[in-house]
């Protein structure tokens, strides 16, 4: 069974929308600027893939990561031909890392007024769209990938329709404790490089419409299903043998084998464990054939957008197969030896009919999830 | 598919067990968690985590699947969905207030995982090997009763033969003046869920039987769909919080109503989770009758509602 994605709707620093998105990943543009959000006296990191939309240089105001969520699934939902006015009764799942926290520390350090009843989305989706059946889900890096996972298991039971998101902007603290770990602050994110520094936070927002019966819409590509597990092994350090896992039995629930993924989108957040763990279970699994697939990492790009990052990578990797083309992964130059032997897109866009894609996503606390993508034909 | 509930954990200062949920005992000192679960592996984890640890333990050790050797069934087998609203909200402020006035370089690197939402879950989930899917819900009032469904969907859509639901919420400085000078439950339960089939095949005891979930706009239509769905009028109705909006006097006129946020004080992320665990409670002192449990007012973003039946009268 595989289910149709009939809209798409994304924001992010590089672009306002899908196509442009897709248009600047293709180009090898990075998101990364000079932290906008914060004060500059209370941090030693420096840059960041922010979404440019603040009043003014320096000023942070509540309510982005909502303002960004309500941009995509506007976008989603009128480009599936569905009634933005009224999503009553439409299940919207939202995952999100961080959600409103960036709210709750304005309220705290500046008096910022911040209901608590705006924590979660489901409030601002109500208002906009008359959504009343929301979940915020708050699932840390994996969280629009396993948000996915929900929706895909919804379907199976039975609903028509769902809007799956997901979301993220920066909060300091987040930004702030980052620091502590990574003693040489990063300028950007270079994943599974040599000489990489870490990673450094990116924000935006990603939205589809997954249908039962497409009717007649046109459908951007088709969800064969999506893995989620925990490796129940660590708080912040992954676990190659619990990736592994996921990614194997995301094979087994989309009926594919290594040798059919054309297309892996990894997670590839540029930090050291990460880029190892992922690319050690990687050559667990695809063994041999790990030279088949293209292998692609747009936070290269986007910067690690967190709970967005995952459906950013969905509707990026839908376009990927749809038009044959894979962003490059910019500032990876020499692999690390666990990535020997995989076939990274590098310097320029890669062309190439693709059918078969993989999408990693993995949060704090080992939390995997793990899509089998297809292309519409 | 049937999904049953075959354990019950709850943590609170005035009730450590689901029948004292419907009948709370007088004192109530807080919950101390190394009293309850021992210090190892307290350290550095947020009170909302810690209370976790202590309803996770109980009721795992009620269904049967945890025992002083561990976990008595394959890990992966185990899912874990928790809900908390206010979860974290403590480490957020007391980082924030440490960048402002002394840089980040301040910082303690052990906050950084608690700067994640879903670290109650995964938590959890490393402390007793869960490895099935691992969900965190932050969803406002109704976030308990949607983290139940949620995990009953897991079940039925094959991805785990159980699994643990918790609800936490702790009582601090940070939560109270967030919320407007609200005491909240400052403690925790936890449910097993489990599918029929794989309670029945460890021999284990079903408490209850958990009904349809409905979500939407309205009390009132919730419970008119909860009564659509279950073709019964309930014997009990577990109210939802009612700080801005009480539940009119016409709604399921008649009907038993009980109210855990007067007694336990805020349940918000919690409540949805304790009202299944009381209604185990009603069910084992002989209530007998459907209960609907809901949460959500019309002055929140929307209203949820799960029906629940006593094992005998399933």
């Amino acid at each position: 069974m595989s289910w149709a994605v009939t809209g798409m709707g994304a924001v992010a620093g590089l672009g306002g929308d899908v196509d442009e998105l897709f248009r600047n990943l293709c180009a090898g543009r990075s998101g990364v600027a000079e932290l906008r959000g914060f004060d500059h006296a209370l941090h030693t990191a420096r840059h960041a893939y922010e979404v440019d939309n603040r009043p003014a240089p320096g000023v942070d105001v509540t309510r982005r990561a909502t303002g960004l969520l309500l941009d995509a699934v506007g976008q989603a939902v009128r480009d599936a031909g569905l009634d933005d006015s009224d999503l009553s009764g439409v299940p919207v799942l939202v995952g999100t890392g961080l959600r409103e926290l960036r709210s709750v520390e304005l309220w705290r350090t500046r008096g910022a007024d911040f209901p608590a009843a705006e924590l979660h989305f489901g409030t601002a989706l109500r208002e906009a769209f008359q959504a009343d059946d929301t979940h915020t889900l708050s699932n840390a890096c994996s969280a629009g990938l396993y948000a996915l996972a929900l929706g895909v298991d919804l379907l199976a039971q039975g609903a028509d329709t769902v809007v799956v998101a997901g979301v993220d902007v920066l909060t300091e603290t987040m930004y702030g404790l980052l620091e502590r770990v990574q003693p040489v602050p990063p300028t950007r994110v270079r994943p599974f490089d040599r000489g990489r520094d870490g990673v450094l936070m990116g924000e935006g927002a990603a939205a589809v419409v997954l249908s039962r019966v497409p009717g007649g819409r046109p459908v951007h590509g088709l969800v064969r299903d999506v893995a989620v597990n925990c490796d129940a092994f660590h708080v912040t350090a992954p676990d190659p043998a619990g990736i592994a896992e996921a990614i194997r039995e995301a094979h087994t629930r989309g009926g594919v084998k290594p040798a059919d993924i054309d297309l892996l989108m990894v997670h590839g957040t540029g930090t050291l464990l990460n880029d190892e763990a992922e690319a050690t279970a990687l050559a667990d699994v695809f063994g041999p054939d790990r030279d088949k697939p293209l292998v692609t990492a747009t936070k290269s790009m986007t910067g690690h957008t967190s709970g967005a990052s995952g459906l950013l990578n969905l509707v990026v990797t839908l376009r990927c197969l749809a038009e044959g083309r894979v962003p490059p992964t910019v500032g990876l130059d020499d692999p690390v030896d666990e990535a020997a032997g995989f076939r990274f897109v590098t310097g320029e866009a890669a062309h190439r009919p693709l059918t078969v894609a993989q999408l990693n996503a993995f949060g704090f606390g080992g939390i995997n999830a793990v899509a089998i993508l297809e292309a519409a034909r | 598919m049937t999904v049953v509930v075959s354990g019950v954990g709850v943590v609170l200062p005035r009730a450590r067990s689901a029948p004292e949920l419907m009948a709370p005992a007088a004192g109530a000192p807080p919950v101390e968690p190394k009293d309850l679960v021992g210090r190892k592996g307290l350290r550095y984890k947020d009170r909302a985590t810690q209370l976790a640890y202590c309803a996770a333990d109980a009721a795992l050790r009620d269904a049967g699947l945890l025992d002083d050797g561990g976990l008595r069934v394959p890990g992966g087998s185990v899912a874990m969905v928790a809900s908390s609203n206010y979860g974290n909200l403590d480490t957020i402020c007391r980082a924030i207030d440490t960048i402002a006035e002394h840089t980040a370089a301040a910082g303690s690197a052990m906050d950084l995982p608690n700067a994640s939402s879903n670290v109650i879950a995964s938590s959890v989930a490393i402390r007793f090997g869960l490895r099935g899917p691992n969900l965190m819900l932050c969803n406002g009032a109704t976030s308990g009763l949607d983290a139940v469904h949620w995990a009953a969907t897991l079940i039925r859509g094959g991805r785990a033969s159980r699994a643990l639901v918790l609800g936490v919420e702790p009582d601090n400085e940070s939560v109270r003046a967030f919320t407007g000078g609200s005491r909240t439950i400052d403690g925790a339960a936890a449910l097993v869920l489990e599918s029929e089939e794989s309670a029945a095949e460890r021999g284990a005891t079903a408490s209850a039987v958990l009904g349809d979930y409905v979500r939407g706009a309205g009390l009132g239509r919730t419970l008119e769909r909860l009564a659509e769905t279950t073709g019964d009028r309930p014997a009990l109705w577990q109210l939802p919080e009612q700080r801005a909006a009480a539940a009119p006097d016409t709604l399921l006129e008649g009907v038993d109503r009980h109210d855990l946020g007067e007694v336990f004080g805020l349940g918000s992320g919690a409540l949805g989770v304790l009202q299944c665990a009381a209604a185990v409670g009603w069910f084992a002192q002989g209530g007998a009758g459907p209960v609907y449990a809901t949460a959500g007012t019309d002055a929140d973003d929307a209203s949820a509602g799960i029906a629940l039946r006593g094992r005998a009268a399933a």
